[in-house]
């Protein structure tokens, strides 16, 4: 029964991820990702292990590839063409790698075959819930917290790369009708840091009042 | 396989098909009562003419979802058109299969006990959340691949207001998750039978409570945070182009996703299937305690749907920018302040 879940479920992950690799266009790309994390987190249940599956489905599932499928679909991402590889040697590279990563594998699948122990009765309850908490901030407290900075400062990362020439001013906010926005946000060539106000109906109307033709923020035309 | 798998199996295979006949009875029964109390707010009658009262509204209307013609857009991406609406579909129905909806119960003149869950799960809770954020998918996707600008900025709007609400929400629930020191829902219920049945969690968790019950109607994208289909800026949002029985499925999956959120505000706020002092006249285990039990659970659950119906009646939508600041800077950090008055009063007073 196991066995028969576990083929269903592997074979769905390899399917999942052979078609991210070749599917050229990114949204495919994207749900096949999502394809592989829901197969995954099948696979951490029937090892018994519900709460990484639980986490798996929250986390990647549900948060991060909602934030990578809102920004395809932000950037509305055409079909990319099929065009000529500029990096030839990644080719080798890959095939290379992937060589030592199976190579590992079958040491590892060797290995365990070699020094086979049969598990004890107790195991089952190691992917429980009530026993990963205790474990997690008693005995792996250092690296759970380290690992908590290290994504807050990806988070502080993320915001000084977004803030820094931002097109409005802390504190300014855009009304619907007469708006005030710095003179960076209709002229491309203004240094960001320009906060020089200009007060319009819109932003067409700001960039005659300043004499900028070209409009450069305005996705919405696109 | 064995004989005893297979019995299992199909005990469950049984279990499932029943529960999701009920869910989708109370959904198409929830769709007539929302359209007659909106007619009684808004001082018109609403539809009463199939059957007694309208009674027979809900298959009529799935007749004729059944019976348009089923367009497509020119140049969308047809696979990903098709998927969209089953993955909304899926991912609601699939959170039915953990909720305990009554308690042990006894099937009458035999010794045989049922449980009233289909399938008690040790990370239940986080199962619920889990399914449920997959549910933006469906709206996304839908968005995306109908090939339509209103269709594109609905999909945008709801995968970015269920995203900033889903926290709020999932934060709102860890007071719940402290006091009970379980994910288990069916372990969550039993704990609040004490005090004759009114153990509730809403007594101890009253911030966590409206947190949770405003962020699910975000993240149900029903007035007033229905921006996704705001008919008056994006004609349908996300469902623009599709029409027929695909429409009916996004249809379906809304109100599914309300029912779900009102089971879970019941199960975890509202003491689930305890009905107080039932268990004091009937006696634990009995086929009349289950049944009222299971009957209470239901009238708590129709109490939720009837707020959300009652909302729509009478507030006006958020704009798009209060939506995501009031989601960002006033229910999150609400989540977090209950979440530490509860941390300290569980490590003070843990006997509490």
């Amino acid at each position: 029964m196991l066995v028969l879940l576990f083929i269903l479920f592997g074979a769905l992950a390899v399917g999942c991820a052979l078609a991210m690799v070749a599917q050229r266009n990114p949204l495919y790309s994207a749900i096949s990702l999502i394809g592989v994390f829901i197969s995954l987190a099948c696979l951490y249940v029937t090892l018994a292990a519900p709460f990484i599956a639980a986490v798996q489905v929250i986390v990647y599932a549900g948060a991060i590839m909602v934030l990578v499928v809102f920004v395809i679909m932000l950037l509305n991402v055409e079909q990319e063409e099929r065009r000529r590889t500029r990096l030839k040697f990644l080719v080798p590279t890959a095939i290379a790698l992937a060589a030592v990563l199976i190579a590992e594998v079958a040491f590892i699948l060797v290995s365990v075959q070699e020094f086979r122990v049969s598990p004890s009765g107790a195991t089952s309850d190691i992917g429980l819930t009530q026993s990963i908490g205790p474990a997690l901030f008693t005995k792996y407290l250092l690296p759970f917290e380290i690992t908590s900075i290290l994504l807050l400062m990806a988070i502080v990362g993320a915001m000084t790369l977004a803030r820094r020439g931002g097109l409005l001013p802390a504190g300014a906010r855009v009304i619907p009708g007469a708006q005030q926005f710095p003179l960076s946000f209709v002229d491309p060539k203004a240094q960001p840091d320009d906060l020089t106000l200009v007060e319009a109906d819109s932003t067409e109307e700001a960039g005659r009042l300043l004499g900028v033709e070209k409009q450069s923020t305005d996705y919405a035309d696109k | 396989m064995n004989a005893d798998i297979a019995l299992d199996i199909i005990l469950k295979l049984v279990a499932i098909t029943v529960a999701f006949v009920v869910v989708l009875l109370v959904v198409a029964y929830t769709v007539l009562a929302e359209r007659r109390i909106l007619g009684f707010i808004q001082g018109r009658l609403g539809p009463n003419r199939v059957g007694y009262g309208g009674m027979l509204q809900p298959f009529a209307d799935l007749l004729k979802f059944i019976l348009k013609e089923d367009i497509v857009p020119d140049k969308s991406t047809r696979f990903v058109y098709f998927l969209a609406p089953v993955i909304a579909t899926m991912a609601a129905l699939m959170t039915m299969i953990v909720y305990p909806f009554g308690p042990d119960t006894r099937i009458p003149f035999t010794s045989i006990s049922i449980p009233l869950v289909i399938t008690r799960f040790d990370v239940g809770l986080l199962y619920v959340l889990g399914v449920t954020s997959i549910g933006v998918y469906g709206i996304a996707l839908a968005g995306w691949s109908s090939n339509n600008k209103y269709s594109l900025m609905g999909g945008l709007r709801s995968a970015a207001q269920m995203i900033s609400y889903e926290l709020a929400l999932g934060l709102s629930l860890i007071g719940v998750i402290m006091l009970a020191g379980t994910l288990d829902l069916a372990q969550i219920v039993e704990l609040q039978s004490g005090w004759h049945g009114f153990h509730w969690f809403i007594f101890f968790q009253p911030l966590g409570f409206i947190v949770y019950l405003i962020a699910a109607i975000a993240e149900t994208n029903r007035v007033p945070f229905d921006l996704p289909e705001a008919e008056t800026e994006l004609v349908a949002g996300f469902h623009t182009e599709y029409s027929a029985m695909k429409f009916a499925l996004f249809f379906l999956a809304e109100y599914i996703n309300m029912f779900t959120v009102s089971v879970l505000a019941t199960t975890l706020f509202l003491g689930g299937w305890n009905v107080p002092f039932a268990e004091d006249i009937f006696g634990r285990g009995t086929f009349l305690f289950g049944l009222v039990s299971a009957i209470g659970f239901l009238l708590k659950v129709i109490f939720f749907l009837f707020i959300y119906i009652w909302l729509r009646g009478t507030l006006p939508r958020f704009r798009f920018d209060q939506l995501m600041s009031f989601g960002w800077k006033i229910l999150l950090p609400l989540a977090l302040l209950s979440i530490f008055i509860t941390a300290t009063v569980v490590f003070l007073y843990p006997n509490l």
